[in-house]
């Protein structure tokens, strides 16, 4: 009687295929895709059928919570010899504050510190009045300021740009850092491709409204509204 | 023996287990695909008139008696983020004449509906883009020529005075609901519009509002 051999295969898994699959997949996501922006509230923006992309460079974008709080982040130039996202928060933030300071007096002086803080925030959105607190406060603790008792005070007074508002001082310091760096900055914000509102499908009309009305007394016509990609119809 | 010795030379496995690093992989990919977006925001262009004085062009242009205005209307819920029920109405002309009242619409692809509508009534420049839809299907015109030339008919018509086309305002109410803003300003690019606009009610507006509806505006 013959003996049954029983076959005695290795349980190694070549591994090396595997491997190669996964760091191409890697390199993929790596290579295609952003990092997600940290914003103090998500919001699903509305559905259209426009294709066109939101600019990655030279941006002021403006998010409305669904509570009608408003934030702001700003993006400089690709090309950081014409205006690098840190100068441009920094110069921002400058000329804001030391605006809101003329009329009012007794604001404590911003700082170098606060002020490189202050270039390295994308979302940010607090009263003036707490911006150097803020500022000083740990990650932690701003992400929750930034939550409960944050927002850019946005009401309008006047609608002629006699007495601006935070959000108007804000829109006013962009404008002049903006113009400040060459001609062709100003223009693109002019021009149209320099704000982009962010809002949530579901907020009600009047939220918006009284950002736009904002724009609109800073004589910043044109902007653009972000939109999700809704499935294609004929072009 | 030394020859022995050779023979007996431990020969090095080479191959290296790679299941280590395929576990590293494999958690750089989860990293990557919970913390990055592929989707970039598409964006919709809009630009607002100016708040300076209105001129006299301007003003002749909504006096025009093409002019549809759209209200958009929605409730609000308790809390004041969400809006829903959305509601639409529009009225032709310039809403003064006698028998002026609004009329319901929905939104959607129907003859009836708001598509439907704003085509048959931009009939004209539809047919023109159209031809050049054909040509950019068939590879004859790039995609820049196609958006060029789509743009120049438009500033044509617009200049036309004659021409047969929809004057569009759209005027929502503090409670409408943004997506549907959107939605509208969609319809005009997909439909072709000319010239919109977008205004806020005046009290025209809320009487024909208050007549259709049954409460003044605002009000539950």
């Amino acid at each position: 009687m013959g003996k049954v051999k029983i076959k005695k295969s290795s349980t190694v898994i070549d591994m090396t295929a595997m491997s190669d699959v996964t760091v191409l997949l890697l390199t993929f996501f790596m290579l295609t895709s952003t990092f997600l922006q940290k914003e103090p509230v998500q919001v699903i923006t509305p559905p259209a059928t426009s294709e066109n992309k939101v600019p990655d460079e030279k941006l002021v974008q403006v998010l409305v919570a669904p509570d009608g709080k408003v934030y702001m982040n700003l993006t400089g130039a690709k090309d950081s010899t014409q205006l690098s996202t840190e100068t441009f928060r920094t110069e921002v933030l400058q000329f804001a504050y030391d605006k809101y300071c003329e009329t009012h007096p007794g604001m404590p002086k911003l700082t170098a510190s606060q002020a490189k803080e202050f270039s390295k925030i994308g979302t940010f959105g607090v009263p003036m009045k707490d911006l150097t607190k803020w500022l000083d406060m740990t990650l932690e603790k701003r992400d929750e300021f930034l939550k409960e008792k944050g927002g850019i005070p946005i009401e309008l007074s006047v609608k002629d740009g006699t007495t601006r508002n935070e959000f108007q001082t804000w829109l006013l310091a962009v404008k002049h850092v903006m113009g400040g760096h060459g001609e062709d900055l100003g223009r693109h914000l002019i021009g149209g491709q320099g704000v982009a509102i962010k809002a949530g499908q579901d907020a009600p009309f009047s939220h918006v409204q009284m950002v736009m009305d904002n724009l609109q007394t800073e004589k910043l016509n044109k902007f653009v509204l972000m939109t999700s990609l809704k499935a294609e119809e004929e072009k | 023996m030394a020859k022995k010795d050779k023979s007996r030379q431990k020969k090095f496995d080479t191959r290296i287990d790679f299941t280590p690093m395929v576990d590293m992989n494999m958690l750089l990919i989860t990293f990557f695909m919970l913390c990055t977006t592929m989707l970039k925001s598409q964006t919709l262009d809009l630009a607002l008139p100016t708040n300076d004085k209105v001129d006299k062009e301007e003003e002749t242009k909504i006096q025009e008696s093409n002019a549809i205005t759209f209200i958009l209307d929605a409730t609000v819920d308790k809390t004041g983020q969400k809006a829903s029920n959305s509601k639409l109405y529009y009225y032709t002309g310039q809403g003064n004449e006698e028998g002026a009242a609004l009329t319901d619409i929905t939104f959607g692809n129907g003859k009836d509906q708001i598509r439907g509508f704003l085509q048959e009534r931009n009939k004209d420049l539809l047919k023109e883009v159209n031809k050049l839809k054909e040509r950019w299907k068939k590879g004859e015109i790039a995609d820049t020529t196609y958006n060029n030339e789509v743009k120049k008919a438009q500033a044509r018509q617009a200049q036309d005075l004659t021409a047969k086309r929809p004057i569009v305002i759209i005027k929502p109410t503090a409670n409408a609901c943004y997506a549907d803003v959107v939605r509208m300003l969609d319809e005009m690019q997909i439909s072709k519009v000319s010239t919109f606009m977008l205004q806020p009610l005046n009290k025209q507006d809320s009487t024909l509002y208050e007549q259709k509806v049954g409460h003044a505006l605002g009000a539950k």
